[in-house]
């Protein structure tokens, strides 16, 4: 199968998985809303379809199964209860490692045995004894039909119709119909005959009965009578123009000698055939008909459909590139606007105006196809909360805001594993068993909170719960039995410190390692990961009140719009997201509190960081003034007034990033070379305001 | 060479039978990924063929099916099927669907009905 055929099953399959997983943890809160099972229906189904058209047997197996106790949901014969929600979700974990393994360029092979067994334990419930039944009488029934040789008796009312249409002028066909063997619904195929004979002929008699054909109860061959006015040529012609019919024999019947043959039974069929007769004749009358009305629900489901856009997928290098080549214009624009202005050409200002303008909305636009609301990592937390606290036995809520919140792609796709592994940390090691909750004071029902949101230019994502909190002294014991740090060191640590050293290698604070979190290679590979991605993540907490992991993040950005300001004679850039406005105050307005130089703001009091004493910047040789040029910054709701000589101006830079020797610089996020060839670090000013 | 209007709500099925159409020098007059979509392509290009798909949001494909046999009694529609809905396809072909293939696709099948029912 072709890889493109590949790319696009793998994506529309995990659109779908998604779509289960959210229905079905939509349909555990209201089980009374079947509608939504219409939904999670009708994405088994698609995945189905799909999963047998791509030769992924296991899977089509699967989902078949699925279905058949979706349908049962449906047509409300089978309760949602827990234990066919955990089946169900059961049977997803393993759709989704099926497609993990596709993706992976495996065969999507997987023993689903134990996961169809369970959906069929489901189905068969109180029908199991009916259904085996079936099953039995399925097996025999093709017998009948097995023979190739048209032979039919009719009883003496079927004669008699016979003698009367041939008196009024039609012929009698018998015509054996042998479909294709891989056909499959045989029965809407065998509708699909009887219409056409309908249309030139009357079907008196079929053997099949129409009963067993509409089951299915035959194996390819089926016989009809017809009484038509047609040639035989045409009928065959006819019938033959339906699809997947291999072969048609069609005999005319000698009505005389089908007399002659049954004129010995005459005697004894003579009053019973008359009753039969009129009984058989209302069945035969009958077509293979719809055997459920329930498909009409599918259409109100089906108004809950999401709205489709039309998309084209583009692969992620292809964009990463076109962001490069675009870094390389930004630089390029900045350039060429410092000689524009140096020339003072009029047409030439015109025109490079002109060109940032257009450049300026084309940087939008690439960056924006690179942004990704975080929901894309958040959607499958629900369901992994909910497994892991049934299988550690607590009870936990997870509420998630925030989920909006966009993020470029490359960084989405890296810290889902991190964020699950400080998740389960929270459910594992945070949150209490029911029972110490309530003895504690606490709903038993434990909360985490998933929020993201916007600040600076970082997006932070926490991680909130109400649990236990963090033992410090345990802390404190630990890292000195494990020789993370000195008791010297511990003196001078404040308390977020302390927690910090959570992230510490070789750190597992659990009684019992539990196979959750906490194998000791946990949290310190977590920030490491995040610490890749030009993020961090700290912890706060409060003994027995909860704890907080908070994972700040950059929004990639590798072009950002920034303040130029001027310290000393070096040029820095703060990030213009985290800057509320800028200011000039005077000196003699600056206050001394806590050793902290302040100033009274708009009645806000705001800590003065003086960066040329952070970064260690020579003074100019200028006469000193009486003003501070400020450039006041934000954190959440914390600000701060970054003190600069002078404000440069507002300009579009590209971020570069240190490289590896330099990736642990405090305060600084990157570099960027500006227009006129200097190079000016990037504050980060979230590392500047305590 | 005739056109096609291919209906399915999975991109993947659209481009399954697309491909098995194109190599066969069919004319793809468009895709519908919902049945409402479907009926308004129909009653816009009129296409040759409709391909469509049973199972969809928005509008099932013999809901589609029937909106468009009323308007147009001699529109040419095949059903696509997947197992297990027997039912529903013997309720399209009595509201005028002139075939069905079932899901997996294969080739030649769908070619045969195809031809069939342009023949």
């Amino acid at each position: 199968m072709s890889q493109e055929y590949l790319e696009v099953f793998i994506d529309e399959s995990q659109e779908h998985l998604q779509t289960l997983n959210d229905n079905l943890m939509q349909l555990e809160k209201e089980p009374e809303d079947i509608s939504i099972v219409g939904e999670i229906f009708r994405s088994a189904h698609t995945l189905k379809g799909m999963g047998a058209t791509m030769g992924f047997e296991d899977l089509a197996h699967l989902t078949h199964s699925m279905e058949n106790v979706l349908d049962l949901i449906r047509n409300e014969q089978l309760e949602v209860t827990s234990h066919v929600m955990d089946a169900v979700f059961e049977s997803v974990d393993d759709l989704e490692e099926m497609i993990l393994d596709i993706s992976k360029g495996g065969d999507g092979k997987r023993d689903v045995g134990e996961a169809v067994k369970k959906l069929e334990v489901l189905q068969n419930g109180e029908e199991a004894e009916a259904s085996s039944e079936t099953a039995a009488s399925v097996e025999e029934k093709p017998e009948p039909s097995a023979s190739s040789q048209i032979s039919e008796s009719f009883d003496e009312y079927e004669r008699t119709v016979l003698v009367q249409s041939v008196e009024q002028g039609y012929q009698p066909y018998i015509i054996e119909i042998t479909l294709d063997e891989n056909t499959m619904l045989k029965a809407a195929r065998v509708y699909m005959v009887f219409e056409v004979l309908e249309d030139i002929g009357d079907i008196i008699k079929s053997t099949p009965s129409a009963d067993d054909l509409e089951d299915e109860k035959f194996d390819s061959s089926f016989a009809v009578t017809v009484i038509s006015t047609a040639e035989a040529d045409e009928l065959e012609q006819r019938i033959m123009k339906v699809s997947e019919i291999t072969s048609v024999t069609i005999e005319e019947v000698n009505v005389d000698q089908a007399s002659e043959a049954e004129k010995d039974n005459k005697k004894e069929d003579k009053k019973e055939g008359n009753e039969s007769g009129a009984d058989s004749s209302s069945q035969k009358k009958e077509k293979p008909a719809k055997q459920d009305n329930n498909n009409d629900k599918k259409e109100s489901a089906g108004k809950k459909g999401s709205e489709l856009n039309k998309t084209i997928r583009v692969n992620i290098d292809r964009l990463d590139v076109l962001m490069n080549l675009f870094e390389e214009l930004v630089i390029d624009r900045g350039r060429l606007e410092q000689i524009s202005n140096d020339l003072n050409n009029s047409e030439l200002n015109e025109t490079v105006e002109r060109m940032s303008r257009i450049s300026g909305d084309l940087q939008e636009i690439i960056l924006n196809m690179r942004m990704m609301p975080v929901d894309q990592v958040f959607n499958r937390f629900p369901r992994m909360v909910r497994s892991l606290s049934k299988e550690l036995g607590k009870q936990v809520s997870l509420d998630i805001t925030g989920a909006e919140t966009e993020l470029d792609r490359t960084i989405i796709d890296e810290i889902g594993d991190p964020l699950v592994h400080l998740l389960r940390n929270s459910i594992d090691h945070g949150i209490e068993e029911p029972e110490e909750r309530e003895a504690a004071g606490k709903p038993a029902q434990g909360t985490v909170l998933l929020r993201a949101y916007h600040s600076g230019n970082n997006v932070f994502i926490e991680i909130e719960d109400d649990g236990a909190g963090i033992n410090k002294d345990k802390i404190i014991q630990k890292s000195l039995d494990n020789g993370v740090v000195t008791e010297e060191d511990l003196e001078k640590m404040t308390d977020q410190q302390i927690y910090g050293l959570l992230f510490a290698s070789g750190f597992s604070t659990a009684e019992e390692i539990t196979d959750i979190s906490g194998r000791g290679v946990g949290l310190d590979v977590v920030r490491s990961t995040f610490e890749s991605l030009g993020g961090t993540v700290t912890v706060d907490s409060e003994y027995g009140q909860g704890s907080l992991f908070s994972v700040q993040l950059p929004l990639t950005l590798s072009i950002i719009d920034v303040m130029l300001v001027e310290v000393g004679s070096e040029k820095y850039a703060v990030p213009l997201t985290a800057i509320v406005e800028t200011a000039i105050v005077n000196k003699n307005e600056v206050y001394s509190a806590h050793n902290q130089k302040v100033i009274d703001f708009r009645g806000k009091v705001v800590p003065l960081v003086f960066l040329n004493d952070i970064f260690d910047v020579p003074a100019k040789n200028e006469n000193e003034n009486d003003f501070y040029s400020l450039v006041i910054v934000s954190k959440g709701d914390k600000i701060a007034g970054l003190v600069v000589d002078s404000l440069i101006g507002q300009h579009d830079i590209v971020l570069k990033s240190l490289g590896n020797y330099l990736s642990n610089v405090f305060a600084i996020s990157g570099a960027t070379i500006l227009g006129d060839g200097q190079v000016a670090l990037i504050l980060d000013s979230n590392a500047l305001i305590k | 060479m005739a056109s096609v209007l291919i209906v399915d709500d999975a991109s993947f099925m659209r481009m399954m039978i697309k491909d098995i159409l194109t190599k066969n020098d069919f004319e793809i007059a468009g895709e519908a990924s919902n049945g409402q979509e479907a009926v308004d392509m129909y009653n816009e290009l009129k296409p040759d063929l409709v391909t469509m798909d049973i199972t969809m949001p928005e509008k099932d494909g013999v809901v589609a099916l029937k909106e468009i046999q009323s308007n147009y009694p001699d529109a040419k529609i095949i059903m696509c099927s997947a197992m297990g809905q027997q039912s529903m396809v013997i309720d399209a072909i009595q509201a005028g669907a002139k075939d069905f293939i079932v899901k997996p696709f294969q080739a030649d099948r769908v070619m045969d009905a195809i031809n069939k029912v342009l023949g």
